[in-house]
């Protein structure tokens, strides 16, 4: 259809006059746009009567410019409007919007900061005026607007749209949508951009072999030293034991709550567990920490050994354990579910128990499921930062036995890659925050290698 | 050896080997069941001991007014109840048009794009590749990222701002899977349904997919929420850690994660820091309940039509 065709569309009297009403509104608004871009370019020229201080704040070509160009919009979508152009609609619509959030989120500021700003508890009917005062406010300032939107949406039926900008519209959207889609590559690409130029500073001051080789991490001798001393194998070590310490402990407990959940559990238990475990993922990792530092680390500092504190690889350990549980439970439980039924039948119909049908046929046929659960376990454990700091104790020595025991050696402190970045990250400068950017794409560069093994591991279960 | 002789044998053996069999059955449900009772108490051990020790702090005073700071750990925390909002708001505001928009693509678009060219084809291929590696990222690496791109080299400083963009990445990959997922469960139907009626691509996208798929794109921010609510590590290096409510987004912040770990390492209020787990721990469990509602109206919806 062509755009005559539907201008001869009749409309009722009161939507020409709104219409038309609205398009000499914008359109005056435009020409003010305009008139203020003069003024502003002309600000300096004028008499010192006309001077203000606002004029003098925005007297440059930046803000003459946008001026301009906001005028040139709205005098351009006004002639749009008047003749029933449905994009000078959504133009209009869109700035409507935004006025009336800019009012929305200045008052919701206002009204939050007098409510919860204060040290002591603010007396009810002051909150009741201030929210009142706000919502007039508000309804002062956008009340026209959101009236006006709320009519534009009425009338859309008369707005017309011609078939090349429809196309145009789909175009648009289409490259819009690919580009968000692109976006997280893009942030990858950031990433490993960004954090591999601030570390490039101390790859090239301090060296690739001293960081990944260096047992002491002496981030104070960079001033006036000529070695400074930044080598990363404490906190690789930290990472490590605490890594494997919680696989000790957690994958044992989640493969056989997967074997329950998928195998042995009546459906009603499975209901129950299910989502407890699930809210394991969601407890947020200071709660962790905060819990092993209250609950875990008195009951470890039990252990009669000199020099333990509670805090350490074991409290870590133990803390990280838990936190995988629901990674790899939820995965190995996927995995054990995927196994082919005849597979099970089979070998109960041979007369074996369940169990036997449970650890010699199921648990081999998802075997690389199960693997990749505890490898992408695995990863999370490697990133996991604020539990780790608030329980390892953060000691930037190389972890050894605290006795002749070498078991010991889950007792004593140590520090995560993780934990070396959040701790000192606040004041470091120079190549010391160079060597905790690098220490950054050291761990993004163990966790890539990590979760490439496990996507590989699945993906090769899937073709098998 | 006569025959009666090896029958009794071999029966005599299949009873021991059956005894066995069943013993060895026992014993691995009992161990099943107690690795899944050890974590389930586990569960309910950290949530019960938080939400005892915490709630007992939890008064209208330290719910409404600010912490005092310094190193007594004084005061309520009524600013970074307001300042974890903002921050939720703020980086959805950012990141689900992205999410959305990447995952719409994906499913709608990206099957006839890959036929047209190569080129598209590629990028497809890549922005794939890009949400399964931005899955895996660990935070305090988005913080560090966060800190050298918006903190110092875009000059927004620790602000609400800073904190909400590398959040927004956080949170990126799981709003893409989620709406991907959701827009799969659209029947095809639907689609050729609008599309044949005259309707643009987009139209239908926007007015037909999209509202059926918005009960599985609102889990996807649900999830989102609760990430962000429990993320520490990227607020710690981005945010600032101001314990005054901020002005704008162009101000330091703190958020309930944030606090909790400044109060549990700068001071000794381990009450204070309970009180404020005990907040975290309800908001999340109260957004896993919305969750599982939400997927169970699902399914019984799918099923009911099915």
């Amino acid at each position: 259809m062509t755009s005559n065709e539907n201008l001869s569309i009749k409309k009722p009297l009161a939507v020409e006059l709104f219409t038309k009403g609205l398009s000499v509104l914008i359109a005056g608004v435009g020409l003010a746009a305009i008139l203020m871009a003069f003024y502003v370019l002309m600000a300096p020229l004028l008499p010192e009567t006309f001077q203000h201080e606002i004029l003098l704040q925005i007297g440059n070509l930046y803000y003459a410019a946008a001026f301009l160009i906001i005028g040139g919009l709205a005098l351009i979508t006004a002639r749009g409007f008047w003749r029933y152009r449905n994009w000078a609609r959504v133009l209009v619509l869109i700035g409507l919007l935004i006025f009336i959030l800019y009012y929305f989120v200045t008052i919701v500021f206002a009204i939050l900061t007098t409510i919860f700003a204060g040290l002591t508890v603010v007396p009810f009917a002051i909150i009741l005026r201030v929210v009142g005062m706000g919502l007039l406010f508000f309804l002062i300032n956008a009340g026209l607007p959101i009236v006006i939107m709320v009519l534009l949406v009425k009338v859309d039926q008369f707005f017309i749209e011609s078939a090349r900008q429809r196309e145009f519209v789909e175009q648009t959207v289409r490259y819009v949508l690919l580009g968000s889609a692109l976006s997280a590559v893009i942030i990858v690409i950031l990433i490993f951009v960004f954090t591999f130029n601030e570390a490039w500073e101390s790859i090239t001051l301090v060296g690739l072999d001293t960081m990944l080789l260096g047992t002491i991490w002496r981030p104070g001798s960079i001033i006036g030293n000529e070695n400074p001393q930044l080598g990363l194998v404490p906190m690789i070590l930290g990472t490590i034991l605490s890594t494997i310490g919680a696989v000790v402990i957690g994958v044992p407990l989640s493969v056989g709550t997967a074997v329950l959940l998928a195998e042995v559990a009546p459906p009603s238990v499975r209901e129950i567990f299910r989502p407890a475990v699930e809210l394991l993922a969601g407890i947020p990792s200071v709660v962790y920490g905060l819990f092993g530092m209250v609950v875990m680390a008195p009951l470890i500092r039990n252990i009669d050994v000199p020099r333990n504190t509670g805090f350490g690889l074991l409290n870590a350990s133990i803390i990280l354990a838990v936190m995988i549980i629901p990674t790899v439970t939820s995965i190995a439980e996927d995995a054990i579910r995927a196994v082919p039924r005849e597979y099970k039948e089979g070998s109960l119909a041979l007369g074996g128990t369940h169990w036997q049908t449970i650890t010699r046929t199921i648990l081999p046929a998802a075997r690389s499921g199960i693997l990749a659960a505890i490898i992408l376990g695995i990863g999370r454990a490697l990133g996991e930062t604020m539990a780790m700091i608030m329980v390892i104790g953060n000691s930037i020595a190389v972890p050894r036995p605290l006795t002749d025991n070498p078991f010991t050696i889950i007792l004593n402190t140590a520090r995560t890659l993780t934990g070396n970045i959040a701790v000192e990250i606040n004041y470091a400068a120079g190549p010391h925050r160079s060597a905790l950017f690098f220490t950054g794409v050291l761990l993004f560069l163990m966790i890539l290698i990590v979760n490439s093994v496990a996507r590989l591991v699945m993906r090769s279960n899937k073709e098998a | 050896m006569s025959v009666e002789r090896a029958t009794f044998i071999s029966q005599e053996m299949t009873a021991k080997v059956k005894k066995r069999n069943k013993l060895s059955q026992t014993i691995g449900y009992i161990f099943v069941w107690a690795c899944a009772i050890m974590a389930i108490v586990t569960v309910f051990w950290i949530i019960g001991y938080v939400l005892s020790q915490g709630l007992q702090v939890i008064d209208y005073e330290f719910l409404f007014t600010r912490p005092a700071g310094g190193v007594s750990g004084d005061g309520g925390i009524s600013t970074t109840i307001v300042s974890t909002v903002y921050l939720v708001v703020l980086t959805l505001a950012i990141a689900t048009p992205l999410g959305v928009g990447a995952g719409i693509y994906l499913v709608e678009y990206a099957g006839d794009a890959v036929k047209e060219s190569k080129l598209v084809a590629w990028m497809v291929q890549v922005a794939r590749t890009g949400v399964e590696i931005l899955a895996g990222v660990p935070s305090i690496v988005f913080g560090l990222f966060g800190f050298a791109l918006f903190v110092l080299y875009m000059r927004l400083g620790f602000s609400l701002l800073s904190a909400s963009l590398s959040g927004a990445a956080l949170i990126l990959p799981t709003i893409i899977r989620t709406s991907e997922e959701a827009l799969l469960t659209v029947p095809r139907s639907y689609r050729e349904g609008s599309l044949s009626l005259g309707a643009t691509r987009w139209y239908t996208v926007f007015n037909v997919v999209l509202p059926s798929a918005m009960p599985g794109i609102v889990t996807g921010i649900i999830l989102s929420v609760g990430r962000i609510i429990a993320e520490t590590a990227i607020f710690w290096v981005t945010l600032g850690g101001s314990f005054y409510l901020p002005q704008s987004i162009m101000h330091s912040g703190r958020s309930l994660a944030l606090h909790v770990y400044m109060l549990a390492s700068e001071t000794r209020a381990f009450d204070k820091a309970m009180g404020t787990a005990a907040i975290l721990i309800v908001t999340i469990v109260v957004l896993n309940l919305a969750i599982n509602l939400i997927s169970r109206r699902l399914t019984a919806k799918f099923s009911g039509t099915r």
